[in-house]
This record gives C-alpha cells, sequence and structure tokens, in this order.
C-alpha cells in the first residue's frame, strides 16, 4: 500500500499516475490529502474525477468502523472457552483459553512450560476434538510424550489416534517460518504462547524476556515456578496469574506436573457425550 | 467434556449468582466515593476541595465523571464553561468562543497499569442513557493493537446499569463504534475517510486511539536512516487528530505504551521539558513524533503499586501548559475503574 500506480483502483489510469507524479504526488496519502482544486488545475485533470477517485482510494484503503451492537452479537456466538484440562489453571484463567486472545506462560528452565503446551493441546484435541495448531520452536515436543497423555485419558487406540491427528505440528526455528506458519490461519483462534525469564539490568529482578513491546501483546499472564519447600514431590509448581484482563492478578494456583494428564474424573467421563 | 461458549458461560455466572469474590471484600477495604452529581454537570473548580466530605449519592458504581475528569486537569475553564459543552451536543457548530472541550489527553504507562480500563470506563460513562447517569453521546475508538475486548465493555456496561437487560444494552452499544487499524499509513486513511462520519453524527464526541506507539518500530524500519521520513506519518495523523479535534469539538484520548526505559542521563539535560521534580517516580520517556508532542494538552501517567498487599493503581495528571500535577488512585473491580476517596 503507498504509491499510485495503474490499475490500483478504478479510474486510476497511467496517464492520470505520470500526471499527478508530475506534480509531486506519488502515493496515496498524498493524494488523499492534497488540495483537489490546486491539483485539478495544476495537472489538467477534472475535479469531479479527482473527488470520485479519493472517494474509491478512501474506501478501499482505510478500516471500516463497526457498530457495537452488531460486534457484540457477532462475538457472542463465536468466542468459546477452552478448557486447559488442568484443573487449577483453569481457575486462574476464568474457565479457560478464550478465542481471540493471546494468552502467555512464562517461567524460568523447567519450570514446566512445555508441559503445559503438551496438556493443553492434548486437551483441545481429544477432549474438545478441535483442531490444534502447535508451533515448536524450542524442540520440546515429542510424539511419545504426547501419547503418554492421550494414553492416560482414554484406552481406545482408535480415539488417541483421531487426537493425535487433530494436532499439527510446524517446527520453526526462525521467525520468518513462524510467520509463515500464522499466516495461513484464518479461522478463530485461541493463542497460546510460551516466554522464557531474564533478568532485569539494574534490580536483578527477574522478568519475562522480549522485552516491553512484546509485553503489551498478551492480554493474559501467568508466571510458572518451582515452588519453594515443594517438599516431598519434585513435580510441583505454583502457577501464578500476574496479568489479566477480567480478574484481579496476583493469586495463586499449585499444580502438579506429575498428575497432567489423568483426568481426575474419569469414571464419569466415559460415557459423557461430546 | 464439552466446548463452552461465551455467552453459555454468562448465563451459568449469572445464574448461580456469582461475582468475584475477591473484589467484594477489597471494595470494603477501599471506601470508593462518588464523584459525579446526578445531574452530569459538575463544577470544574478545585476538584480535591469539591469532593471533601461529600456524601455518595447514588447506590450504583457510577464514578468518575468525564467532565470532572477533564475539570480536575483543566484549571483554567470555568464552571460554564465546562457545562455547556457536554449538556448540549447538538449545540452549533462553527462558534469560535465555545466548548473549551477540544481536548487532546495522552495516557502513558507501562502494561498493565489499567489504561484500557479507563478507557472502558469514559467509555461507559458515555454510551449509558443520561436515565442511567450516562452522557448519551457517541464514542469512536480506534483499536491499533487489537487488544479491545467487547465482553469487558459489556461486563461493565452491565454492572453500571439498574436493570441489565439485553434491550438496554444492545441501544447503549449502537452508540459505539470501533475501527481496527493495522499500519499508520491505514491509520491515517481511515481517519480522513472517518471526517465524513464525524460530520454526519453530530453526537459523536469522543475519539478513542489505543494505542498511537503501536506502529513506533514498524514505521522506523521502513523510514529507514531518515528520522523525518520515519515520523511522516504519525506526524500527518497528529496533524489530522488536531484538525478532527478543532473542527467537530471532540475529546481525543489517546495512549501511548512506555516502550522505552528510562535512562539516567536524561535527568541531568537542562533542556529537560519532561523531567519535573516530582516525576522522579514517573518514566516517561518521549520517543513520539514532535507534532503529536506539540498536540497533547495533557499527559496522564498511570502506574501500578507493585507491592503484594495493595492493588491500587495510580494515575498522575499533568496540564502541560501550566504544568499542574494531580494525583489520584484507583481500584478496578468488576464493573471497572473505581476511584478511591482520597486524593493527593
Amino acid at each position: 500500500m503507498g504509491l499510485l500506480r495503474a490499475g490500483l483502483c478504478p479510474g486510476l489510469t497511467q496517464d492520470v499516475v505520470q500526471l499527478l507524479r508530475g506534480r509531486g504526488i506519488r502515493t496515496v496519502v498524498d493524494l488523499v490529502s492534497a488540495d483537489l482544486e490546486e491539483v485539478a488545475q495544476k495537472c489538467g485533470l477534472s475535479y469531479k474525477a479527482l473527488v470520485a477517485l479519493r472517494r474509491v482510494l478512501l474506501a478501499q484503503f482505510s478500516a471500516f468502523p463497526f457498530n457495537g451492537a452488531d460486534l457484540y452479537e457477532e462475538l457472542k456466538t463465536s468466542t468459546a472457552i477452552l478448557s486447559t484440562g488442568i484443573e487449577s489453571l483453569d481457575k486462574l484463567l476464568d474457565a479457560g483459553l478464550y478465542t481471540g486472545e493471546v494468552t502467555e506462560i512464562v517461567g524460568g528452565p523447567g519450570s514446566g512450560k512445555t508441559q503445559v503446551c503438551l496438556c493443553v493441546a492434548a486437551n483441545v484435541a481429544h477432549g474438545l476434538q478441535q483442531n490444534v495448531l502447535y508451533i515448536d520452536s524450542s524442540g520440546g515436543l515429542t510424539g511419545s510424550r504426547l501419547l503418554q497423555l492421550l494414553q492416560a485419558r482414554t484406552p481406545d487406540e482408535e480415539e488417541q489416534a483421531g487426537a493425535l491427528q487433530r494436532i499439527q505440528v510446524v517446527h520453526a526455528f526462525d521467525i520468518f517460518q513462524m510467520l509463515d506458519a500464522l499466516q495461513d490461519l484464518r479461522s478463530t483462534v485461541a493463542q497460546q504462547v510460551t516466554n522464557h525469564m531474564t533478568r532485569e539490568r539494574d534490580s536483578g529482578k527477574l522478568k519475562p524476556a522480549l522485552g516491553r513491546s512484546w509485553s503489551f501483546v498478551p492480554s493474559t499472564r501467568i508466571l510458572l515456578d518451582t515452588g519453594e519447600g515443594a517438599g516431598a514431590s519434585g513435580s510441583q509448581r505454583t502457577a501464578c496469574l500476574i496479568k489479566s484482563p477480567r480478574l484481579p492478578t496476583g493469586f495463586q494456583e499449585t499444580v502438579d506436573i506429575g498428575t497432567w494428564g489423568t483426568l481426575k474424573q474419569s469414571p464419569a467421563l466415559q460415557g459423557h457425550p461430546t | 467434556m464439552v466446548m463452552v461458549y461465551y455467552s453459555e458461560r454468562m448465563r451459568i455466572k449469572i445464574s448461580q449468582g456469582k461475582r468475584c469474590s475477591r473484589t467484594k471484600s477489597r471494595r470494603i477495604q477501599m471506601q470508593s466515593l462518588q464523584l459525579s452529581s446526578p445531574s452530569g454537570t459538575v463544577d470544574s473548580a478545585d476538584f480535591s476541595q469539591q469532593h471533601c466530605g461529600t456524601v455518595p449519592t447514588r447506590e450504583t458504581h457510577l464514578n468518575l465523571d468525564i467532565q470532572s475528569l477533564c475539570g480536575a486537569l483543566i484549571y483554567t475553564r470555568s464552571s460554564a464553561q465546562t457545562a455547556t459543552s457536554f449538556s448540549s451536543p447538538s449545540g452549533p457548530r462553527g462558534q469560535a468562543s465555545q466548548s473549551p472541550h477540544r481536548d487532546i489527553l495522552e495516557f502513558h504507562g507501562p502494561e498493565g497499569t489499567g489504561k484500557t480500563e479507563m478507557l472502558y470506563h469514559l467509555t461507559a460513562r458515555c454510551i449509558l442513557p443520561k436515565s442511567e447517569g450516562g452522557l448519551e453521546v457517541e464514542v469512536l475508538f480506534i483499536d491499533t493493537d487489537y487488544h479491545f475486548d467487547m465482553l469487558r465493555l459489556v461486563t461493565v456496561l452491565e454492572h453500571r446499569l439498574s436493570q441489565s437487560c439485553e434491550e438496554v444494552v444492545k441501544r447503549c452499544l449502537g452508540r459505539f463504534f470501533l475501527v481496527y487499524c493495522s499500519s499508520s499509513i491505514q491509520l491515517l486513511l481511515t481517519l480522513y475517510s472517518l471526517e465524513a462520519m464525524f460530520c454526519g453524527h453530530p453526537s459523536l464526541r469522543l475519539l478513542i486511539v489505543d494505542s498511537l506507539s503501536a506502529f513506533y518500530w514498524i514505521d522506523r524500519v521502513n523510514g529507514g536512516e531518515s528520522v523525518n521520513l520515519q515520523e511522516s506519518t504519525l506526524k500527518k495523523c497528529s496533524q489530522f487528530l488536531e484538525k478532527l479535534v478543532k473542527e467537530y469539538r471532540l475529546v481525543l484520548f489517546a495512549t501511548t505504551q512506555s516502550i522505552m526505559r528510562k535512562t539516567s542521563h536524561l535527568r541531568e539535560g537542562p533542556s529537560s521539558a519532561f523531567t519535573h521534580p516530582s516525576d522522579a517516580g514517573v518514566d516517561y520517556r518521549p520517543y513520539l513524533c514532535k507534532a503529536w508532542q506539540q498536540v497533547v494538552k495533557h499527559r496522564i501517567f498511570f502506574s501500578k503499586d507493585d507491592s503484594k498487599t495493595s492493588n491500587q493503581f495510580s494515575l498522575v495528571s499533568r496540564h502541560l501548559k501550566s504544568n499542574n500535577l494531580k494525583k489520584h488512585f484507583f481500584i478496578i473491580g468488576e464493573s471497572g475503574v473505581e476511584f478511591c476517596s482520597y486524593v493527593s
């Protein structure tokens, strides 16, 4: 978007482009912000034609306003909440991952970020019967671990296979591959990302990596930490909500990585229709 | 297991009578004071004097009025002028003297400090009907970072209405317009095409841009080496926004994110117009183009109290010409922003 060229919109022929260029009007912005009477005089073009051209360009390149009531109607029916399959995490997220939002999981090494992702993927693919796009840039995804999680949910091999088929894995080891994978995504999705921790330069406090510009993007952020005094089971982690658009922050829940993947209420759910 | 849709979930929540119990207890701790008078017009003279010892007039969650917010920020206006501009949206255009509310305010702060929540609060205040304490004017919200949460706005509205039925909510939302922009050029072209909308909607009084700094890095990359080129589109946006605000008597709220780290050497410079003695705690480093800096009339800094015990947010508003500073505290509950009773 930007430069005026022939065929960009109806009414913009090569001659018109040349004439405008001769007067220093090269881009769409130049034309839209110019004084059209002056341009008409200098370029020898019809004022009416220029006004029509301006209107067409604006209609083509500017964003269209939505009315709040219409938007609300649409959102009510299309926003879904995807449960993560981990009860304590769901409590922090106010029932689960919301479509149309980005949720970030932050933690130091070994805090369980990848385990959370795998568990969520297994739950969404098997429990909710939805498709999952898993973009792996850290190499932490193993098919066998996914299978293990699914086996803990259901002994039925066909169901396991079906769930595995719904998970599409993309390995992206640089940002361009990742952007390529995301380009093709069309439908409404709920996005979950993981992030590492770094130390702040001056105070030495731990903070999420990728800096301030990234920090504005996710609407929800959960910090995973190896619990201090975890005691007997080294698989205890504390999840703390540090940013949320709908719940007060600062609340913590303990999650046990060891038992992830086993549904607590499995007898009741076996017969549950999905 | 069934996938839950949002509408279903809200129905379940309401039928179970669930409100967030945590915010309730916090609200009882902080006594939030009703700061708006029922008629909607507020004397904009010294803000702190005005509400010392004021008794809450209504049971509802309505707090700070845009007029009192603007009144708190605008120290030179008389109360008469304040009353005319907002209570008569269909007033004659083109009259040179009236409406001091051709105002441009910038919300600045790091993430998670309540800027977008404050915008929901102001939006709700505007679109609610007069009977519920609103201003019944239309709002145009330009979203550049795709952060706008319609469901959150609806929650805020539902909590502030005395009877929250679908009809009333829809009517309120009918006064709200949302535009998404994905680049600074699209933002500029959208502003041009929205001029027609301002002409056709005389009750459209509030313009919100969230956020103006969303394209900062992209513009820098596209502009190459030349700073002028990098800033050119945002400069045109700022100038056009000023023109729109003047011509159509709007109030513009724009948010900018603190994406720059505060550096210590900035304090020592002699020409530092931005370092004020009481700014010591404020992390502000100007990075947007000069044109925008000149156009802004008030800058409001948002910050959050980091200690684990309190969940309080604060904002410091500064009128750039007179250099007056005022500090307010607020918390965020289910019904949105609630100002705290004490003002320093």
